[in-house]
């Protein structure tokens, strides 16, 4: 497997040396809670085998952009793309740490998770600003998709003409409404999953491989 | 200040030399102070409303509209420790890199050398 693996690495590397075929870095940004790193994880688990980071249910659990490279997708009609993945803190306007509080933190870790939420997001936005050729931007289905951050983002990113797909997360819950985040952005593809349990998730991989080849 | 007749409650103005005399109405010569508060509540003349309506005028607090063209400087706003507000608008145009917030109030580490590095070339790795 290992052998295999190699192989296909160094002929994809060979490959690309050759025809200077430049990858794609693709950001998945988006508010926190959203399931960026869950989506990071299932697209990783997927193509690789491997996990990207740890999820939790409390809000930014991902704090430093983290980056799985060389992650090969392939469409049903055999097209294929090679992207690096940079799972993205949360991207918030306030961050307060006495959000924390509520889910049994103490004071000073909660102070501490601010500090480091904070400093996340401006890492976030340097990596959108420097190294994202491509976007995937993660909203939870279940909440207002015309939120601040939401309409200032999406706006920053069309600034900088990166592609991007939305994705509307967590269409297994009942409260979830894709159409809703559809109208609310109509000028971008809006691709309904549930990342949890990986439903819609073959679709999103034909929307890369379409909008990011 | 206006100062009110107690016998008649008739009302003189602060500077009116008449009250040294007495009362034009009926010649006495006890006058009680009224406070402008005092006053605002009761029913009174015309004339002796428009001091109190200045004064409210006076308090009442500047508008903050901020003029056109304004553009917070800072990206990272530290409210209290643990509470920041970020400006995602500044972060996504500026050069400046914040690398750590540091832990007192009102501190954080910008990385220098991001704002004067060179911008990368389109078709340059």
């Amino acid at each position: 497997m290992n052998i295999l693996v190699q192989t296909k690495r160094r002929l994809s590397k060979f490959l690309m040396a050759f025809f200077k075929k430049k990858k794609a870095r693709i950001g998945i940004y988006g508010p926190p809670n959203a399931g960026k790193t869950t989506l990071a994880n299932r697209i990783a688990k997927d193509w690789t085998g491997e996990d990207v980071g740890l999820v939790s249910e409390i809000p930014h659990e991902t704090r430093r952009a983290v980056r799985k490279t060389d992650i090969s997708i392939t469409g049903s009609n055999g097209s294929n793309i090679t992207i690096d993945i940079v799972d993205t803190p949360g991207v918030t306007t306030k961050i307060d740490y006495k959000d924390f509080l509520e889910y049994g933190m103490d004071k000073e870790t909660a102070v501490i998770r601010a500090r480091e939420a904070t400093e996340g997001v401006a890492e976030a936005m340097h990596w959108l600003r420097e190294d994202i050729n491509g976007v995937m931007y993660m909203l939870d289905a279940t909440e207002d998709p015309f939120m601040q951050v939401n309409i200032m983002m999406i706006g920053i990113i069309e600034s900088r003409k990166l592609p991007v797909i939305i994705v509307a997360n967590k269409i297994d819950l009942p409260d979830a409404s894709p159409q809703r985040i559809r109208s609310a952005f109509p000028q971008h593809p809006v691709v309904p999953i549930s990342c949890l349990e990986g439903k819609n998730i073959e679709d999103l991989y034909e929307k890369m491989v379409e909008h990011f080849g | 200040m206006p100062h009110r007749c107690v016998n008649c409650g008739r009302e003189y103005r602060t500077n009116e030399c008449e009250i040294l005399k007495g009362c034009r109405e009926c010649g006495g010569k006890k006058f009680i102070f009224v406070p402008l508060v005092e006053r605002s509540v009761e029913e009174e003349p015309a004339p002796s409303e428009e001091p109190v309506q200045r004064v409210q005028k006076e308090v009442k607090p500047p508008e903050e509209k901020l003029p056109p063209g304004y553009e917070p400087l800072e990206s990272i706003r530290i409210v209290s420790p643990g509470t920041y507000e970020l400006n995602i608008e500044k972060m996504a145009n500026s050069d400046e890199r914040v690398v750590g917030v540091g832990k007192g109030e009102g501190s954080y580490l910008v990385d220098l050398l991001s704002m004067v590095r060179p911008k990368k070339k389109k078709n340059k790795k």
